[in-house]
């Protein structure tokens, strides 16, 4: 009886105790106390990691610090369009910029960006306890400066890999034709040739079948930069042409005369590759970006492709978009002899590591919040949700997250292949001129795609072509 | 004089939005042409170069083909949009059942946002999942591919303009048609005047000036179009429909070559100038002078 008399008084105290004290707030209601009634703006490209921070993450950080976020998701052209526009006229209208990392060599050389690593140890009081810089992926080092300084938030972080229908791959009346067509088992391509046999023979499989079948996507759109990135990003590097053909060690040279490879043997032989593979995949390959690619392979169209992974998870698992739920195999792309060793050393890649990072434009007027928010993005707390939701890894930890390593299984191993195999693959160039060479030169390879001219001549026009805009730019002397 | 100055104020607020939003930007435009100015460049800042920009521009075989393009663009299109838009307002001016209805639908195209009407042709035209190259695959066996076909590809960004802004140039023509007397038609019937003599003698003199001013604003329109373009075929294939409008955009924005693409502008603008002025003379000054004479 004793004892329950004491057990009630202990629990009538506790419960006055918690009525009368007032509740212990958590770092994120307390710092953002401050700022409440702040509203914050972002722009970034419509993609799946993008809307889910718009979705989910801003209205989340929202109602624990009582700072609204307003995201615009737009297309690519347009997000850089109004960032840049933004940043140099110093409007300030944004606080937070989407940076792909192939601009971010720019952002730096022009001062657009906060130090955010010296901003939080400048003022400690804005360090959340659950951000540390040093738990994101080495993703993470393309936004640093020669200091080690970050500039971005990592918020995505995939490679274009290699997907394959595992049903078609595995169908026993398919194998069955295709090991008497060509005298190979039917597995995933290791190199360009078997890639093109496979390509070509489900060409002619969903032809003579009449089914809307083709043997491979083709990022080949003729007046879009997509198709010059297809190229120059994941198909010239598996032969062995890497940074675009551009060497900035000789003079930024992308002529072989001068020391570069634009035009080198292994870019016109890689040119060639890719356009017999343009020829032979779906009729809307031409007017197909990197969005068309992957519903192209998600409605069940093309036997195989490089795809960006960000695509890969709603592709493998969302029923509502794609055709090709449970049916998707992940690999490393096809390459030449030599590449992989390359790759291995250290000297070059077998494909493209996309990804991009929230960044703090130097002309917001609202920057302490904006780090709040950008710290809140990367917390290790919020990234298994947001990678399920769409399949990027930024965090080193999120990949022992219960919820991604079940979908790892439905991904066919994409998460473990990031983790694994991510550093075979490289983002772009630390150049900070990137959309005006890919400008100047882009003409030119829209009228390769067309055949007004030949392959080997477009790429010794391109290659003059950068030379001539690097040295309008002053780069090259 | 007290008139005078209540006119300058009341005229005061437009010629400051004017000033600040036409005139400023303009001068600032010119002075931009002026120099060399990528802020990715290796000095990102603005440095004189005198007429450079104005020289290149002479000799830039993409900038020449782009005014080529475009000029073909705006004459097939400005026509047939004037041409239709006179008989869909001869049309209207007629009593049949459903007019109202008609008009109404007609309409609808003008209110709907450049970007839009080229998101939705682009969703109607892409192969593989657009209903017009599925239709003329199964009807005529006919392979719409607008990322290959240029031609094509030309062809359709003048019927989506035409589609977009005919009903502009109805609606005005039936305006003006609608204002008409009755009286010269009358006597015109009297004196025995055929329907073709009716429209060139009497009608088309008539409504010269909605005709010109609508030829104008289509004229200026569709030499600096951009968003629909844009949207339907990026340009492409190739350059076969980088009109200047867009041409302008990639060097200015992906290219970030400022001082060029001012250049660019400005000269396009002069060319607009002088392309409004030939027409101004050949339609209008040239006939005044006749009858001064």
């Amino acid at each position: 009886m004793k004892h329950e008399i004491r057990m009630g008084l202990a629990a009538l105290a506790v419960g006055l105790l918690t009525s009368v004290m007032p509740a212990k707030a958590d770092f994120w209601s307390d710092a953002g106390a401050k700022y409440k009634g702040v509203t914050l703006h972002g722009v970034t490209e419509s993609t799946p990691p993008s809307n889910y921070i718009k979705d989910v993450l801003a209205p989340a950080f929202e109602k624990a610090t009582g700072i609204k976020v307003e995201i615009e998701t737009t297309s690519w052209d347009q997000m850089y369009d109004k960032a840049i526009k933004d940043m140099e006229a110093k409007t300030g209208i944004y606080d937070m910029v989407y940076i792909e990392q192939d601009i971010i060599y720019a952002y730096l050389a022009r001062d657009f960006l906060v130090d955010i690593t010296k901003s939080l140890k400048d003022d400690p009081s804005l360090k959340a306890p659950d951000y540390d810089e040093t738990h994101f992926t080495t993703f993470a080092n393309y936004f640093k400066n020669a200091d080690g300084d970050l500039f971005g938030i990592p918020m995505e972080a995939f490679i274009k890999l290699y997907l394959y229908r595992t049903d078609l791959f595995n169908d026993p009346a398919i194998k069955e034709a295709f090991k008497k067509e060509t005298g190979k088992d039917l597995v995933p391509a290791k190199t360009h040739e078997e890639y093109t046999q496979i390509a070509e023979f489900f060409t002619k499989w969903g032809k003579d079948h009449n089914l809307e079948l083709w043997g491979t996507t083709a990022q080949a759109h003729t007046g879009h930069p997509a198709s010059w990135y297809e190229f120059f990003e994941s198909v010239a590097p598996t032969f062995g042409v890497y940074n675009w053909g551009i060497d900035a060690s000789k003079n930024y040279s992308a002529s072989v005369a001068n020391g570069g490879t634009m035009n080198s043997d292994k870019a016109k032989a890689a040119l060639k590759y890719w356009l017999h593979l343009r020829d032979i995949a779906p009729p809307e390959s031409p007017a197909s970006t990197w969005t068309e690619v992957a519903t192209t392979f998600a409605a069940g169209r093309a036997a195989q492709g490089l795809v960006y992974g960000e695509n890969a998870a709603w592709i493998a698992a969302d029923a509502e978009k794609s055709k090709v739920v449970g049916n998707v195999g992940v690999a490393l792309p096809p390459l030449e002899p030599g590449v992989m060793e390359d790759a291995e050393a250290g000297k070059g890649y077998i494909g493209y590591y996309d990804g991009g990072a929230f960044g703090l434009p130097i002309t917001s007027k609202n920057k302490e919040a904006s780090l709040l928010f950008l710290q809140y993005i990367g917390q290790d707390s919020v990234q298994g949700d947001w990678a399920v939701a769409a399949p990027r890894i930024t965090n080193t930890a999120t990949y022992d997250d219960p919820k991604v390593i079940e979908m790892d299984k439905k991904l066919n191993g994409y998460y473990t292949m990031l983790k694994n195999d991510g550093k075979l693959f490289a983002g772009a160039p630390p150049y900070p001129f990137h959309a005006q060479v890919r400008e100047a030169t882009a003409p030119i390879f829209y009228k390769i795609l067309l055949g007004e001219v030949s392959s080997d001549d477009g790429l010794d026009q391109m290659a003059a072509a950068a030379e001539a805009e690097l040295t309008n730019l002053g780069y090259r002397k | 004089m007290r008139s005078n100055r209540v006119g300058w104020l009341l005229l005061a607020p437009t010629i400051a939005i004017l000033g600040i939003f036409g005139i400023v930007p303009f001068l600032y435009v010119l002075y931009v042409a002026f120099h060399q100015w990528n802020p990715f460049g290796a000095n990102p800042y603005m440095i004189y170069n005198g007429a450079n920009n104005f020289r290149r521009l002479v000799f830039d075989n993409e900038f020449l083909t782009s005014i080529a393009f475009t000029l073909k663009f705006a004459f097939f299109a400005v026509l047939s949009e004037v041409i239709l838009g006179y008989f869909l307002a001869q049309l209207f001016m007629k009593e049949f059942p459903g007019r109202g209805l008609f008009r109404t639908i007609h309409t609808l195209p003008l209110i709907v946002a450049p970007i839009v009407v080229g998101s939705v042709w682009r969703l109607m035209m892409t192969p593989s999942i657009g209903i017009v190259p599925y239709l003329l695959k199964s009807w005529f066996g006919y392979d719409l591919n607008i990322g290959r076909d240029a031609t094509m590809a030309f062809a359709l960004t003048v019927i989506m303009d035409i589609w977009h802004w005919t009903p502009l140039v109805t609606l005005t023509l039936l305006a003006a048609l609608v204002s008409l007397p009755k009286e010269p038609f009358e006597q015109a019937q009297i004196d025995g005047a055929n329907r073709w003599q009716i429209f060139w003698h009497v009608t088309l003199p008539m409504i010269r000036p909605a005709i010109l001013a609508t030829v104008f604003i289509r004229l200026m329109d569709a030499l600096r179009t951009v968003d629909e373009v844009w949207m339907l075929t990026g340009g492409g294939p190739g350059a076969a429909t980088r009109y200047l409008g867009l041409h302008i955009w990639k060097i200015v924005f992906p290219k970030t070559d400022y001082g060029y693409g001012s250049a660019t502008s400005v000269i396009v603008l002069y060319l607009t100038l002088v392309m409004c002025w030939l027409l101004y003379v050949a339609l209008v000054a040239r006939r005044d002078q006749k009858r001064a004479s």
